[in-house]
């Protein structure tokens, strides 16, 4: 095995969705002279924030071989139970929201969690199942009803800026940073990418592959719940169809981003890749003033090109 | 004298330039509509597109598909702001949702006007649409009188916490109170759907067989879905007063056929062309004057100085007897 | 269907095959010189070669998957360049790999003629012809499998059968056997021996190659021996014994002593009594000394493997008493194996032994990561880290890889099982279980391995269980050797007095 040889596949099957996304914001900064102002920029930052927070949450699940397709309904639940913390008048602190929200999402993804780890029901059937619970919860627990008239100091987790830069890009970045370094320093973290990779030969190690296949379904639901406080305060309403299908996008970013669905490959950093990818797409389009049938066309097509680059990029000579 | 001449071929120049700068003055204008697979919605922008300020280069239309989402309109707003556009107009998805989004447009110098559904803000420049209350009563009313004031009825709401469907009950209710002998035996939401409608009227006829009298819709799909669950069932519809509202083709189709009594118009033309020529007033000045032929069809709704904060747009009633009318149009 | 191809007196050649002078480089480095080979019509010509010696190369080139550098290839006395497996076929050469990979919803009939099935009017598949033909050509090698069974029924032997039949059904003049018989038991190999003997009457030229030198020994006529990337050596099997044949692949002489003869009490270090598990095995007890390498032989199925999960806490035992270094043990899951100081190597290193995708440094520290962090962060350096771990195991296993930053999946796999092997030694055991250690290795590393197994034991109170189908390595590594028989122990004897024909006796 020839070393330069390793070196030059690994670098490039790590860069080539990087290569995929410069050529995107240099195609768009050609087609659009608002693209790369500061404003601009700022956008695509905020509008990613929700998505990228998702994609983190099932960074950790995709990378231990797993799926969750109930993040967009628990995200809606967490939602409604976060804003009736602090709408109207019974205004408790902002921080009792976040709390009740992060919660919400932990205690629905550990259901996920234990019924695919220990009855060993299918991820896919599990998630689906809750997709649905969850959503229908939501609608029952308000009448239906959105909740309205959230205080100001909770909208400003969505709508506020911390020198120039909003809430929610600080709260993404920080989530970010932390999720990396436990992937990548942590026994936790090892041991994600172990069950990932190979289920029975981390359980012959010693590894206790049933609480930690438990466990990222409680992180990514909990990510969700986060999510969810900042989708809520800056639409200023909780809604009660809030985050229906974003589980695709989390799960398309972090497949873009270059996490294997088969497990115990990839990273966040990947994924924020994949989420910028698509942020940058959605709103290169709006700059465009694609017409919004086109936008979906132009959306997979782009998609596509940027994992076939990546792709591409893997395959060893 | 030749400077004398210089100075004055120089000013002639200056204000020719001037005049032809205003003329050639665009306007960027957003649309920003809550969800473009509707059909009501549809007419409602090919109407906005065949004003006479955008066919001429006025006004540079970007129209933006909110896809039924707030946030997605929230993002495009943020957009409009970026690009710096001189105006937009606004169809929410969420009346509560939009009104922050309303604040952080105006705050960021884009004036908005609201159509066709309302904004819970006082800073929009304008609201350009119809009384959704209004509609609720007149469909009940209809109905109602052509049961001769009693029997059972039921009735198809819109999505729960949307703020149309909110003011079309508020409306239905205010005739209900006053016709004590009505009896409302069933009344749920198929969210503007008339697959839904069908399903769940074809449920409210099993469960209440020969006991409905009569149907209010609170919007034409429902209501055509509940004749097709009639018609399924081999109910003869022109028996059943059934009633809807916003004046789509299929409901003209229906009430001309007499499976619907009455189907209350929205004018899409109006309150499209209508809220553009109040932006446009607001962004020119009082030179300006509306170019729409709608201000010409109400007498009830006058342009008046271009300036007020609600132009509320008649409803139309279109029953059989003038539904030939319609259906060319 | 019948007919003998090729035969001797009608070629221009008396080889089948005729490779000379292979060259193969790979971006500069040269991985195979002197590809060199003669196959003669109806016999089987041994291949061997440790670990990088190029047979693999070699044959991929012989197939049509890599293009050769130099050096010329002919097929019946004809020059012939294959651009493509395809090619290959066409010119008469098909491969049995070591990968199987059935399509598991079909019959054994279809995926046999998978692609080539018999049409009726073009369009339609004659199933009644398709079986037929399926049926002829497993009656003819002698394989008991019916053709309408669906694969996903068959046994992985079966499995392994139905791909040999798949090949030999191209009527392909050269048939090329890459380890045959990794899955398959003695009682099918004994089947497909007979099969290759038909084959060879009707004088089809069969490659093989293998790691069981005893079977080279059984079903072989002539060798060829590659090492380094060269052409070494080649001649009649008859000619050649296993000492020899060894030496030529490893390149010295390798010492093959048996263990030393035992005397003296030794305190017991593990002791099972009744371990029962309903259909894989009923009522086991054995005991392991310390100091001591028990060997477990016995056929497949005859539940060794299912023993040792049990063992080490993979699976749960109906019932069974367990004592280790004379105190009960409760084992209930991997870790409660490892905290009494076990530790199991698997059979199937790709099924539960490495975690392919993820680099060997990962592999090797995974079952003491607790050991080497702190506050849940690992610690990555020389002296108390993760660096630390992994440098000890390459130097104590000499592990062949440029960089531990590889995925072990790019190993080969005697590597491969080095790793494995490191990740059991780190937990530093008292007990190693070892389900096949050797399997799908070659000779110079297997050798090693066995070092390794009697350094193992001589620690104070450290003792081995030896799983093994080679009845060659059983004997050479085990003091003591237990026999299974279906789920149960038929018969057990001390090395130094046992014999192939006892223990083939005891097993079946």
């Amino acid at each position: 095995m020839n070393r330069s040889q390793y070196f030059s596949f690994r670098t490039l099957s790590r860069y080539g969705i990087l290569i995929a996304f410069a050529v995107l914001c240099v195609t768009l900064s050609f087609l659009s002279p608002y693209f790369l102002t500061a404003g601009n920029l700022s956008n695509i930052a905020l509008q990613i924030s929700v998505n990228g927070i998702l994609a983190i949450g099932m960074t950790f699940v995709i990378l231990a071989a797993g799926i969750d397709l109930s993040v967009g309904s628990v995200l809606g639940m967490a939602g409604i139970v976060a804003a009736s913390m602090v709408a109207g008048d019974t205004e408790h602190s902002p921080l009792v929201a976040v709390g009740a929200g992060v919660a919400t999402g932990a205690v629905l993804g550990l259901v996920n969690g234990s019924i695919i780890a220990w009855c060993r029901v299918p991820a896919f059937v599990v998630t689906l199942g809750m997709l649905s619970a969850a959503r229908g919860f939501t609608q029952i627990y308000n009448d239906g009803m959105p909740v309205p008239g959230l205080s100001d100091a909770f909208v400003f987790l969505g709508s506020g800026r911390l020198l120039e830069i909003p809430v929610p890009v600080w709260i993404f970045a920080a989530l970010l940073l932390a999720a990396w370094l436990v992937l990548e320093y942590t026994r936790y973290g090892r041991y994600v990418y172990a069950v990932g990779g190979n289920e029975k030969s981390a359980r012959t190690s010693g590894v206790p592959t049933r609480a930690v296949i438990a466990s990222v379904y409680v992180i990514c639901g909990a990510c969700a719940g986060l999510a969810s406080i900042i989708h809520t305060a800056r639409s200023t309403t909780a809604l009660v169809d809030a985050g229906a299908g974003y589980e695709l996008d989390a799960i398309a970013a972090v497949v873009i981003g270059g996490t294997s669905l088969t497990g115990g490959v990839g990273g966040v950093f990947g994924s924020l890749i994949g989420v910028l990818i698509i942020g940058v797409i959605n709103n290169g389009l709006d700059l465009l003033g694609v017409e919004s049938y086109y936008q979906q066309v132009i959306k997979g097509a782009v998609i596509v090109l940027a994992v076939l680059i990546d792709v591409a990029s893997r395959k060893e000579t | 004298m030749l400077k004398k001449l210089i100075v004055t071929t120089a000013l002639l120049l200056a204000v020719v330039a001037g005049t032809q700068a205003q003329e050639n003055k665009k306007y960027k204008i957003g649309a920003a509509v809550y969800g473009v697979k509707n059909e009501f919605v549809q007419l409602w922008v090919k109407a906005l597109k065949d004003h006479p300020a955008v066919k001429s280069g006025l006004v540079n239309l970007t129209v933006f598909d909110g896809q039924y989402k707030h946030i997605t309109q929230a993002n495009q707003f943020d957009s409009m702001i970026t690009q710096k556009f001189d105006g937009a107009i606004y169809i929410p998805i969420d009346s509560n949702a939009a009104a922050a989004v309303v604040d952080k447009a105006v705050a960021a110098g884009l004036p908005v006007v609201g159509s066709n559904g309302p904004t819970n803000s006082d800073k929009l420049v304008s609201y350009v649409g119809s009384d959704d209350v209004l509609g609720g009563e007149l469909a009940a009313e209809a109905v109602i009188k052509a049961m001769g004031g009693k029997g059972n009825i039921v009735v198809l709401e819109g999505p729960v916490g949307q703020t149309g469907a909110i003011q079309r009950s508020e409306g239905i209710d205010k005739v209900l109170a006053r016709h004590p002998e009505i009896k409302v035996i069933e009344r749920k939401t198929a969210n503007w759907s008339r697959a839904e409608a069908m399903s769940l009227m074809q449920n409210w006829l099993t469960a209440h067989p020969n006991q409905i009298h009569g149907v209010i819709g609170e919007n034409d799909e429902m209501a055509l879905g509940a004749v097709a669950a009639m018609k399924q069932a081999g109910i003869d519809v022109t028996k059943i007063p059934v009633a809807g509202i916003d004046g789509v083709s299929d409901a003209i189709k229906a009430v001309s056929k007499g499976e619907m009594i009455l189907s209350i118009r929205q004018d899409a033309k109006t309150q499209a062309q209508g809220a553009l020529d109040v932006l446009l007033r607001k962004l020119i000045g009082q030179d300006y004057k509306p170019l729409s032929e709608v201000w010409a069809v109400y007498p009830e709704m006058p342009w008046g100085e271009g300036t007020a904060t609600l132009y509320s747009v008649p409803w139309t009633l279109v029953t059989k007897e003038n539904a030939a009318e319609f259906l060319k149009r | 269907m019948n007919e003998s191809i090729y035969p001797p007196e009608n070629q221009k050649s008396p080889y089948l095959l005729e490779a000379a002078g292979i060259l193969k480089k790979f971006s500069g480095v040269t991985v195979l010189r002197d590809g060199a080979l003669k196959l003669r019509a109806g016999t089987v010509h041994a291949l061997c070669g440790g670990n990088g010696a190029g047979k693999s190369t070699f044959l991929s080139i012989l197939m049509g998957l890599l293009p050769r550098d130099g050096g010329s290839i002919l097929v019946g006395g004809r020059a012939v360049d294959f651009s493509s497996p395809a090619q290959a076929l066409l010119g008469g050469i098909a491969i049995i790999t070591q990968e199987l990979s059935p399509i598991r919803g079909m019959t054994v009939a279809e995926n046999i003629y998978l692609g080539r099935e018999p049409m009726r009017m073009g369009f339609v598949i004659d199933y009644a012809a398709l079986f037929a033909q399926a049926g002829e050509l497993l009656r003819r090698l002698g394989f008991d499998i019916n053709p309408r069974s669906n694969m996903c029924d068959l046994s992985l032997a079966k499995v392994q059968l139905v791909e040999i039949a798949k090949a030999i059904s191209f009527n392909s003049s050269i048939l090329i056997m890459d380890e045959p018989t990794s899955a398959i038991g003695e009682h099918e190999t004994g089947v497909l021996f007979n099969a290759i003997a038909t084959l060879k009457k009707e004088g089809v030229g069969i490659i093989y190659v293998s790691h069981r030198l005893s079977e080279l020994f059984q079903v072989a006529d002539d060798y060829t021996v590659f090492r380094d990337g060269a052409f070494i050596e080649s001649g009649a099997m008859a000619d050649i014994d296993r000492e020899r044949l060894i030496e030529l692949i490893v390149g010295r002489k390798v010492g093959r002593s048996l263990r030393p003869g035992r005397s003296g009490n030794f305190p017991v270090i593990l002791k099972a009594t009744d371990y029962s598990q309903s259909q894989h095995f009923q009522d086991v007890s054995l005991s392991l000394s310390a100091g001591e390498i028990l060997g477990i032989y016995g056929l497949m199925g005859a539940g060794r493997s299912e023993f040792l999960n049990c063992l080490y806490g993979l699976t749960s035992p109906d019932r069974g008493e367990l004592e280790i270094f004379g105190r009960p043990a409760r084992i209930k899951k991997p870790k409660d194996a490892m905290k009494r100081g076990l530790s199991l190597l698997t059979e199937d290193r790709k099924d539960s032994g490495i975690i392919g995708c993820r680099p060997i440094r990962e592999n090797i520290s995974l079952s003491v990561l607790k050991r080497i962090s702190r506050w849940g962060f690992i610690r990555a350096g020389e002296v108390d880290g993760e660096r630390g771990v992994v440098n000890a195991m390459f130097k104590r296993f000499d592990i062949k890889a440029a960089t531990p930053e590889m995925a072990v999946q790019r190993l080969s796999g005697g590597n491969q099982q080095k790793v494995v092997l490191s990740r059991c030694v780190t937990t530093k055991p008292k007990i190693l279980l070892c389900d096949e250690p050797t399997r799908g290795i070659d000779e110079g590393t297997k050798q090693q391995i066995y070092g390794f197994l009697s350094e193992f034991v001589q620690d104070e109170g450290c003792g081995v269980i030896v799983v093994s189908s080679e009845l060659d390595e059983i004997l050479q590594v085990s003091d003591r050797i237990l026999v299974f028989r279906r789920g149960r122990i038929a018969g057990e004897i001390k090395a130094s007095e046992a014999t192939h024909a006892m223990l083939t006796h005891m097993a079946s």
